[in-house]
């Protein structure tokens, strides 16, 4: 077990590492961010000082060496645009993006698992359909568009939720919705599939032999069980979800990293690119590190077979 | 596909529970399925269609509103965008755009990632090392930022939106395939081949590929979805299929801010063609899954 | 467009001397006795809270006027911290602001400038001769390395008094000074001294008419009224600033009342704001010119080497046309790619739309059909205007393909050349003046400049050694001339920045500065009733 824990680290670090290369160059050749802080037009020695003044006119190699000396002193550097340490802005959006996508992750379930059930448990046509079309919904229209018609309806016709940015609870809830539809979805697909799943085992079939009520069966032995691979995957999507929901965010004034990172991009403020992939891609690969550990705990297969 | 994995596939199968599946399920999509294709149609005949030339309008007729509406007129059925184009002509073309898109960047990602899935699966080994810390690390880089990235080295066309959506979502494959790839290695058939003396590129050819088929196509299909809704982001950020190509993406994007103005058909009806096409994809696709492929879960 | 495009065009807030006319002398002096007079009546304490909605996101640079680049956004944040020696203000380009005169020397050698009495910094410090040293001394923002390379030294001559001593006579010291860059905005010496860059950037303190009370980087910034500013006491107690990148969110924050002003609303959301009672535009007119540019003249081969073909795609653009689809028609057409407050303008022939002049051109270069020009490359975030050019110009035959690129990218190849063939449609906010504009843009060399031609390059190295400002103005009219006679651009307007209030606000002080995106002076901001 030790050894298998001690392996996938290994290749979790293996990765990051992959990662902060693959980031770090492809960054640097989309653009240059001193042309973006001055109007074309500015004299060459303006543009030079900037540069200077970012470190990019020293070798790149060189560059890529500082910035992973600087990485394990635990520093991302300072943010070109807002010339503030990237750590800082990150860990400051963090909360918000958790938060988000906390609230976006429960709607996503509370839409998700129920329609999922419907789906694989016969209880007529219609409802199966309707739960399924409307989680499959969140998936089928492009969120920014979601999200500005939930804006116009709920805050300007109806008036009654803000607009946008972050504060009390009522903020949160059209960017929370518009980005849990969209995972509403997998959700439902997986819940259907392993109720199928739990539904056609022997224990269930034993439970059905003993004469419980089927509504009984359902609730307690079939969805108990059914519900575990559902919550890991929630749990995933959760990661995903902090740092995919760059649109939401947009759209919302959402103050989130996924903003942070979009801000980043358009600006070419590689440090900022650089720790908000990074420490993206880090919660990604470690959740991923932690459900397989899990996995492998709950079933040695998995050790041996690796 | 070889006869002694279809006995064993179905010797392997979980016990039938087809009564317990979703009843809709077992039946043919029939309204999704014709949707499909009437897309399809609409997109290999749109120059026929089309009364307009979608990319050319006249500032004098901006705006103007479909033809059941005051102001509106037959001349332009579903009404004009922002530059005086014909929304409806432009709808005709755009769903070449989604249909070109979504299916070859589906294909670009399908062919890349079975094609490493099953090197990865079968070969193992370093092979396998390279292959799957490669899908990690694409994984942990968010599609969104590799797609800006990668369009602005690109350059704005409707290929090169193709091929970045290709590389942006090979990793979706790779990593399904190669798990079936794995359990298809210990069945007979595979282990009897190895004994008959066949190369290891004859039996990922022969015997590999023809068995996680189905899987890539299942999994093609949900990804039609997901291709159409990223190509619609791209334009949302500035980087999608170029204007003044009518794209139904573009338009959505395009004509959003008009919505509060009123002009809502500008997104209305991109936007119920996009949400009518995905979901039918989708409802293929889970049809598709039952039927082909009940081990596919988490997609 | 992007949600966080940042208009391309973010013009400067340089502004041409104009010659005063008599009523704007007498204006003048009106506001110099009253700003002169010891306040009388005791001004009301400031009251109420703006809140505005920003299209960028706020950075803490632009709380530190020693970072200012050449761009105008930092500006929307500096006019209410901090305040300058001399700055644009209503009705005058270079107006006395923490500096109450300043002389010129007869040999042009240096400058002196006398601190106004009784200015004030946010922490109650006076402003003295030593801040001002420091602040220009500190400065690295734009032209940074031009001024240090004119400026001999600077002389602290008593507290109020401070002397810039140059190198050789500089006619443009002074625009350089108040407007063309930064450095002339001053930072309080002990207490930058103190904290630090880093620690001013997180607690800034300025002589401006507001003083900082928190930000949220991407978030908004709150701002409350310095009752010590010299000017006059700001009426509005609290202002926030509310960073909310998408345009239809932002109108709709407006709508809804959560924001009072708004930035950058444009198209079809300025129309709804003009349809809603109680709320109200305020365009501006940037000093940044859009245009397309023929990079394929210098090739013999290329149609666009014959200046009729250049001429006749000029006249195929439908400026106003394009100015009212896209901006509600407030956008300044022009046929100058240099901003027409510029020092140095020359104005050309006004912009005519005439496609069929236009044919007519194109069929006596032999082009009767048309052609195809291949691609027409622009800033994403503008590929409406582009779309419109585009069918402009295929009625007059000739044929291109759009390229819009994400702005990145964008700026990254027009200034690395390489879009060496067909159209590019650009736009330039830079601050400067006409030399400067021309340097960048037309002469060889210049950093856009595909190509050049020897009669223009001849005459540029002649206006910059020229001290005489009246045989400067000939060279460069003469520079101008030729490049709109070879018709090397097609000017396509000053772009219209287009602002909007709602019903709270009673003097939002859009356009006093002319030139200027933003609201400014905020002193002279007030809340209605």
């Amino acid at each position: 077990m030790k050894r298998y824990i001690l392996k996938r680290s290994g290749y979790c670090l293996l990765s990051l590492i992959l990662l902060s290369l693959t980031i770090f160059f492809f960054v640097r050749v989309t653009g240059d961010p001193a042309l973006l802080l001055v109007e074309p037009g500015a004299s060459d020695a303006d543009i030079a000082a900037i540069h200077h003044q970012f470190g990019l006119d020293r070798p790149i190699w060189v560059q890529y060496g500082l910035f992973v000396w600087a990485l394990l002193h635990g520093d991302l550097g300072q943010s070109f645009y807002y010339q503030t340490p990237v750590m800082e802005l990150y860990l400051d959006r963090l909360p918000n993006s958790l938060l988000l996508a906390g609230v976006a992750m429960g709607l996503s379930l509370i839409i998700g698992i129920p329609s999922g059930i419907l789906a694989s448990v016969r209880v007529g046509r219609f409802w199966d359909n309707a739960g399924k079309i409307f989680s499959l919904l969140g998936l089928s229209l492009p969120s920014f568009w979601v999200g500005l018609v939930l804006i116009l309806v709920f805050s300007v016709y109806l008036g009654w939720l803000p607009s946008s940015g972050a504060g009390g609870p009522l903020h949160l809830i059209m960017p929370a919705f518009a980005l849990g539809w969209y995972f509403a979805a997998s959700h439902m697909r997986l819940t259907r599939s392993s109720m199928l799943e739990v539904l056609g085992s022997e224990y269930v079939k034993l439970a059905r032999l003993k004469g419980l009520p089927e509504s009984l069966v359902i609730a307690k032995h079939a969805f108990k069980n059914a519900l575990i691979p559902v919550l890991t995957l929630a749990g995933i999507n959760l990661v995903i979800m902090v740092n995919v929901a760059v649109v939401v965010e947009t759209v919302f004034a959402w103050p989130g990293i996924g903003r942070l990172l979009y801000e980043g991009i358009s600006f070419r403020d590689f440090p900022i690119v650089q720790g908000v992939v990074l420490l993206g891609g880090a919660m990604i690969v470690v959740v991923n590190l932690v459900v397989d550990i899990l996995y492998a705990v709950i079933d040695p297969r998995i050790r041996l077979g690796s | 596909m070889s006869a002694p994995a279809d006995v064993l596939r179905l010797l392997s199968r979980p016990p039938r529970f087809a009564a317990l599946r979703g009843l809709d399920l077992r039946s043919f999509p029939l309204i999704p399925a014709l949707i499909l294709v009437g897309i399809a149609l609409v997109a290999i005949f749109a120059n026929q269609l089309a009364p307009h030339n979608p990319e050319v309008g006249s500032l004098a007729a901006r705006f103007k509103p479909p033809f059941w509406l005051k102001g509106g007129s037959t001349e332009y059925l579903l009404g004009t965008d922002q530059l005086g184009r014909d929304v409806l002509s432009r709808l005709l073309f755009g769903a070449r755009v989604s249909v070109v898109v979504g299916i070859t960047a589906v294909a670009v990602a399908g062919v890349i990632g079975t094609g490493l899935g099953i090197l990865s699966g079968y070969l193992g080994g370093w092979v396998d090392q390279v292959i799957m810390r490669l899908t990690d690390t694409w994984l942990a880089l968010p599609a969104l930022t590799f797609a800006i990235f990668l369009s602005a080295i690109a350059g704005p066309s409707m290929w090169n939106i193709v091929i970045i959506l290709g590389i942006t979502y090979w990793t979706r494959y790779a990593r399904v395939i190669r798990g079936e790839v794995l359990s298809l290695k210990e069945r007979e058939f595979v282990r009897l081949a190895i004994v008959a003396g066949c190369s290891k590129w004859t039996i990922m050819r022969r015997h590999i590929l023809p068995n996680v088929i189905n899987s890539a196509i299942v999994l093609g299909t949900l990804m039609i979805g997901v291709v159409i809704i990223t190509e619609a982001t791209l334009s949302f950020l500035g980087v999608g299929v170029p204007p003044p190509q009518p794209a139904w993406g573009l338009m959505l994007s395009d004509g959003k801010q008009g919505l509060m103005v009123g002009y809502w058909w500008l997104t209305v009806f991109p936007g119920l063609c996009i949400m009518f096409m995905v979901l039918s994809a989708n409802l293929m696709g889970d049809w598709l899954r039952v039927k082909l492929d009940p081990q596919l879960r988490q997609l | 467009m992007g949600p966080l495009a940042v208009p391309a065009a973010m013009a400067d807030a340089h502004c041409h001397p104009h010659r005063p006319t008599r009523r704007q002398l007498l204006a003048a002096t009106v506001a110099l006795s009253a700003t002169g007079l010891p306040r009388l009546a005791k001004a009301a304490a400031p009251a109420g809270q703006l809140t505005y909605g920003v299209h960028v996101s706020l950075a803490p640079t632009w709380f530190d006027p020693a970072d200012t680049q050449g761009i105008i956004t930092p500006f929307m944040v500096l006019y209410a911290l901090h305040d300058a020696m001399v700055k644009a203000m209503p009705g005058k380009a270079q107006a006395p602001c923490l500096a109450e005169e300043w002389n010129a020397a007869k040999d042009g050698l240096s400058y002196d400038f006398t601190i106004r009495k009784g200015a004030l910094f946010h922490n109650g410090d006076p402003v003295t001769a030593d801040d001002v040293k420091f602040s220009y001394e500190r400065y690295r923002g734009t032209s940074h390395d031009l001024m240090k390379s004119q400026l001999d030294a600077i002389e602290v001559l008593d507290p109020s008094h401070v002397r810039f001593k140059l190198k050789k006579p500089w006619p443009d010291f002074l625009s350089f000074y108040s407007s063309a860059s930064g450095a002339g905005w001053i930072v309080p010496k002990k207490y930058v001294e103190k904290l630090g860059d880093d620690g001013f950037r997180k607690n800034p303190v300025g002589a401006g008419p507001y003083k900082f009370v928190s930000f949220n980087p991407g978030q908004e910034l709150v701002l409350e009224a310095f009752e010590g500013y010299w000017r006059k006491t700001p009426s509005v107690k609290t202002l926030v600033m509310k960073v909310i990148p998408d345009e239809a969110t932002r109108t709709a924050a407006l709508k809804r009342g959560e924001v009072d002003i708004a930035y950058s609303i444009r198209g079809e959301l300025a129309e709804e704001v003009q349809k809603t009672p109680g709320l109200a535009l305020k365009p501006v007119v940037l000093q940044a010119p859009n245009w397309l540019y023929f990079p394929e003249q210098w090739d013999p081969k290329s149609p666009w080497h014959d200046v009729r073909v250049r001429q006749a795609a000029n006249l195929a653009i439908d400026r106003e046309g394009m100015s009212k689809a896209l901006f509600l028609g407030h956008c300044k057409t022009t046929n100058s790619i240099i901003p027409y407050t510029f020092d140095y303008y020359w104005q050309p022939p006004a912009a005519r739309y005439d496609p069929a002049a236009a044919k007519k051109l194109m069929a006596d270069a032999g082009h009767a059909g048309g052609f195809d020009a291949g691609l027409f490359y622009c800033d994403s975030s503008y590929s409406n205007m582009a779309e419109v050019s585009l069918n402009n110009l295929a009625e007059i035959g000739i044929q291109v393909k759009l390229q819009p690129i994400e702005r990145a990218g964008f700026f990254g190849g027009y200034g690395n050349k390489k879009y060496k063939r067909g159209i590019i449609q650009a736009a330039s906010g830079a601050f400067g003046n006409a030399a400067t504009r021309l340097a960048a843009f037309v002469v060889k060399d210049g950093a856009y400049a595909y190509g050049s031609y020897p009669d223009i390059d001849e005459l540029y190295p002649q206006q910059a050694d020229e001290l005489d400002h009246e045989k400067r103005t000939g060279i460069l009219d003469k520079m101008q001339q030729l490049v709109h006679d070879k018709a090397i651009y097609a000017p396509i307007w000053q772009l219209g920045f287009i602002n909007a209030i709602g019903p709270r606000v009673g003097e939002s002080s859009f356009g006093a500065i002319p030139g200027f995106a933003y609201t400014a002076p905020f002193e002279d901001l007030t809340l209605k009733g």
